[in-house]
């Protein structure tokens, strides 16, 4: 029962959770089209808009890098999002605590200066994560113990956190050295590398530690949800020692890191200049996508989230403790909400510090993300790729169209429009309704609504 | 004599399910038409197409002698079929002639053409309630407020909101089901004199008792299909089961004598608020045993539920104490009860009892899914839940084509046979019963009422609470009648007939009870 299902069922599956928002997307980019069409009055102009969105997004000197630049932020909020959504949640609050998040990485990222990366990093991305994880967890509580409404808490704790941040910077943490309002410069040791500085960033043996201690890490969580899943155990069942595998593997690849990496990138090494602006936030996000994924579906915390998510009435029954639920769900979501102006700060920030008006509407568009991922870590992967593309090629499609690029916006929400009211879709491609019989068994004994 | 209403060759597909197959059905004028049929045999599918909310994929209605279409409820009215649900469709704080003429408000003649500045003609309305309640024998103040109303007043309520819109075809959909066995006796009256004045009723049920005791045709459906018709002279109780099931069916629970032993639920002076602050538990003290079934008879809405959630640690206590084997617990959680080796079977399984979004799987492991061997450390252990999953699903006959199949999309009996599986698969030392086959196919009940005196021959003590009294009986040791938030009385289940609890439940003592 249990055992892996045919290729072709996981086909049909995969399409059955995906078609209707690929449908949602084409059918958004169609109307788009046709008001690029309608105003513009050519229909060349449509195909010089979408050619240079295309060109901008993929294929221009820097497109893609630029694309996954953009990518990266939306996947840690909407992750944010989706974790909050799974426990019936509705975090509103990601920018502000996207905004907490990038405050505390610049101040620790400027106090603890001096520190060697293999802790500096870590401990900067933490305090970020712990920043937002506070300021959303403040609203889980209200929520879970007075009943305020998230949507509204969350909303205002933003305000809070941008006022609060304009001040943190332009006052206590403000580089009195400089002309415009900004913190300190932020610390080697906490930069975020890019992709371009990794053969040189990789000569400190210490930083090749910790690229070391990181690969294994990764390692050893990987081969154990491997070897978890259900389908691989019946391979794996005669693997006598399953720690063994873990050490070799950890060692192994550990030691590939550290030794051999490191030199070998002097000799060849694929990201060049194009990709001075692209950071190992990049593959943080990953991680932090499969985290999400195990958190909800591998662990007993998922379960009790989801299960509050989906009828708290039955999670009571069951014993979870659902005030407990709602501050934990609102906390990591928050965590990663900061983590994510933590990577913002470290990885991209053209001053190497936080300046004023920092935050550029992520938050916003990964409402939407993790709406039409439908929550599923993976499917918010492209889905962030996604909407990353849209926002980085936009200029290029002004550029070559003279199409306003805010149309991008409009499609955006058209996509959205879409996922939200499937009724359109159906209709527009003449797809047969779901059957609306919830009660309707696959079994013998019964028969239609009652 | 004429036909009211004929519906001939329905058929309606849905996907997966044919729901009606090919239906003939005959209404005559001035009968009672009993439908019987278990849920899921297509009953509420072919009296949504006669009441317009769905349209048949096949077939043809005729009213009168006439075809038909039935484009809508707002239709079938106008065309004289009138409709009273289970759940009553009635607004509480307004009064019983506001409600009847809501939707079809009467307007006094001189406000006429005021448009929403109009004042409504209550007087009007009062004086065709009363005129409709006397001719029918349905007595009901149209000035009170629906809210004070009993649960039998209310469904007059409905009843003469079908005739108000002159309706000749009533459908009464389970009407008795809130109802104590006194007041269901009278509301078979009322039909009585409904079809004596010319109106046709179709009377939709799965209890066979009444059935045998009130109608006049009786029509059975099963899975889809008609299976044939019959006069309740011609009928028994056995013979409409086997027909409903299509098997021998066992009406009587085979069940030995209860042997039982000490104490293991004792409540004292137990006090619990509903969610409007009303003390609805009010000073209740019962004991159970080991290896004997309490059954809690009563009329819905009379504390039983929150009594049970009480004792299931979902609802604070307002007072009183409860122990297990002999143990105060002054603070009852969820958990707590579940670790005590309490099970559970709630009465709303769908708020409750299950999550309809989870797979069959993940309901097994719903309240066990932190512990050892479910759970390694925070790592759920999903190869021992399958395994545990797949076996539950064989040893309770839990119908289900994987047990990664969403609970949503099982019939009402597997999805209960999903919770009676998993609370009554670990070791149990309480099962708290609650409505444990409420809205349930007989072969689900059958199958649910041998697991409950299992469980009490495997030396565990049950709680039943039921407002079905035919449950109450068959398989209660004692029985307690719960009315108005107190135990009015507690007796020994030979003592107890049908009568007797019937009285007591409507609040008579027991002075009065002795016929």
């Amino acid at each position: 029962m249990s055992n892996a299902p045919a290729p072709v069922a996981l086909g049909r599956k995969l399409w059955r959770w995906s078609s209707m928002p690929l449908l949602a997307i084409l059918l958004a980019f169609a109307i788009g089209g046709l008001v690029i069409w309608v105003t513009s009055g050519s229909l060349i102009t449509v195909v010089d808009a979408y050619v240079g969105l295309l060109r901008g997004a993929f294929f221009k000197q820097r497109g893609f890098s630029e694309t996954l630049v953009a990518t990266i932020p939306y996947v840690f909020l909407s992750l944010a999002v989706a974790v909050a959504f799974k426990t019936g949640l509705f975090n509103i609050g990601v920018e502000g605590q996207f905004t907490i998040g990038s405050v505390c990485a610049a101040w620790a990222g400027v106090t603890f200066g001096g520190l060697p990366a293999i802790i500096h990093l870590p401990l900067v991305l933490l305090i970020g994560a712990l920043g937002g994880a506070i300021w959303a967890a403040f609203p889980g509580f209200l929520k879970a113990r007075t009943g305020a409404h998230e949507v509204i808490s969350t909303m205002m704790m933003n305000y809070i956190a941008f006022r609060l941040a304009e001040y943190l910077i332009s006052v206590p943490l403000r580089d009195p050295s400089s002309t415009g309002v900004q913190t300190n410069r932020i610390a080697l040791g906490a930069e975020l590398w890019t992709l371009a500085a990794f053969p040189e960033r990789l000569q400190d043996p210490l930083n090749a530690l910790l690229l070391a201690l990181v690969v294994s890490l990764l390692t050893v969580l990987l081969a154990r949800i491997v070897l978890r899943t259900a389908r691989f155990t019946a391979i794996f069942e005669n693997v006598p020692q399953r720690r063994t595998i873990y050490i070799v593997a950890a060692l192994l690849t550990g030691g590939l890191c550290f030794f051999a990496i490191p030199p070998l990138t002097r000799v060849w090494w694929p990201f060049t200049d194009q990709y001075d602006r692209l950071h190992a936030g990049l593959f943080l996000s990953v991680i932090a996508a499969v985290a999400v994924w195990w958190l909800l579906w591998k662990t007993t915390i998922g379960f009790e989230l989801r299960t509050v998510g989906a009828n708290p009435h039955a999670a009571q029954y069951a014993g979870v403790n659902i005030t407990r639920s709602i501050i934990t769900s609102m906390a990591i979501s928050g965590a990663l909400a900061g983590l994510a102006g933590a990577v913002e700060v470290l990885g991209v920030s053209i001053c190497r510090c936080l300046p004023l008006f920092f935050s550029s509407g992520y938050g916003w568009d990964s409402i939407g993300i993790a709406l039409l991922a439908k929550n599923n870590p993976f499917g918010i992967l492209l889905t962030s790729l996604l909407f990353g593309a849209m926002r980085n090629g936009a200029d290029l499609m002004e550029l070559n169209s003279g199409v306003s690029k805010y149309i991008i916006s409009l499609i955006q929400a058209l996509v959205l429009l879409f996922v939200s009211a499937p009724v359109i879709v159906r209709w527009v491609y003449r797809i047969k309704d779901k059957p609306k019989t919830d009660n309707a068994s696959l079994t013998l004994d019964s028969g239609g609504r009652q | 004599m004429s036909l009211a209403l004929e519906a001939i060759g329905i058929t309606k597909q849905f996907p997966g399910v044919l729901a009606n197959d090919h239906i003939d059905f005959a209404l005559e004028q001035g009968v009672i038409h009993a439908l019987l049929g278990e849920n899921g045999a297509g009953k509420s599918t072919l009296m949504n197409i006669l009441y317009g909310l769905y349209q048949p994929d096949f077939g043809e209605i005729k009213i009168n002698g006439q075809r038909t279409v039935i484009a809508s409820p707002h239709d079938a009215i106008v065309k004289g079929i009138g409709m009273v649900h289970q759940h009553f469709m009635l607004v509480p704080p307004l009064t019983v002639a506001e409600n009847i003429m809501l939707g079809q408000e009467a307007l006094t003649s001189n406000s006429a053409g005021f448009g929403q500045l109009a004042r409504l003609d209550h007087r009007t309305v009062s004086r065709r309630v009363r005129q409709l309640g006397e001719q029918y024998g349905l007595e009901v103040d149209p000035e009170a407020l629906v809210q004070d109303l009993t649960v039998g007043a209310q469904q007059r309520v409905e009843i003469i909101k079908a005739l108000y819109r002159e309706a000749n075809i009533l459908i009464l959909d389970e009407p008795t089901a809130v109802l104590t066995p006194q007041e269901a006796d009278e509301l078979f009256v009322i039909m009585r004199t409904l079809v004596q004045q010319g109106k046709s009723i179709i009377f939709i049920t799965h209890k066979l008792r009444e059935v045998l005791a009130s109608a006049d045709h009786i029509s059975v459906m099963r899975a889809g299909k008609m299976v044939g018709s019959v006069k309740p002279a011609e009928a028994s109780q056995n013979l409409l089961a086997e027909m409903m099931v299509g098997r021998n069916v066992i009406l009587q629970i085979d069940k030995s004598d209860a042997h039982p032993m000490e104490d293991v639920l004792r409540v004292s002076g137990l006090r619990v608020f509903d969610d409007r602050h009303h003390l609805v538990v009010d000073d209740v003290s019962l004991a159970v045993r080991a290896g004997e079934i309490l059954g809690i008879a009563g009329v819905q809405g009379n504390g039983q539920t929150e009594l049970t959630e009480a004792l299931t640690g979902l609802r604070p206590l307002a007072g009183g104490h409860v122990s297990i084997d002999g143990r105060d617990i002054p603070h009852i959680t969820p958990r707590g009860m579940i670790e005590s080796q309490i099970s559970h079977i709630p009465e709303d399984r769908h708020k409750h009892g299950l999550v309809l979004s989870f797979s069959v799987r993940d309901n097994m492991a719903l309240c066990s899914y932190y512990e050892p061997p479910y759970a390694k450390g925070i790592e759920m252990n999903f190869p021992v839940i399958e395994e545990h999953a797949a076996a539950l699903t064989k040893q309770y006959d839990v119908r289900t084509p994987s047990i990664n199949t969403k609970v949503s999309s099982l019939s009402g009996g597997n999805q209960q046979k999903v919770i009676i599986a998993r609370e009554l698969a670990r070791p149990v030392k309480l099962l708290i019963a609650s409505q444990p086959t409420r809205g349930l196919d007989v072969g689900s009940i059958e199958f649910i009422h041998q697991q409950i005196v299992a469980a009490r021959d495997g030396g565990a003590a049950v709680l039943l609470i039921s407002a079905e009294l035919d449950e109450i009986l068959a398989l209660s040791d004692r029985i307690a009648v719960m009315y108005k938030g107190r135990i009015i009385e507690t007796m020994d289940a030979k003592d107890a007939s049908r009568e007797k609890l019937g009285l007591l439940m409507a609040g008579a003592t027991m002075e009065g009870a002795h016929v």
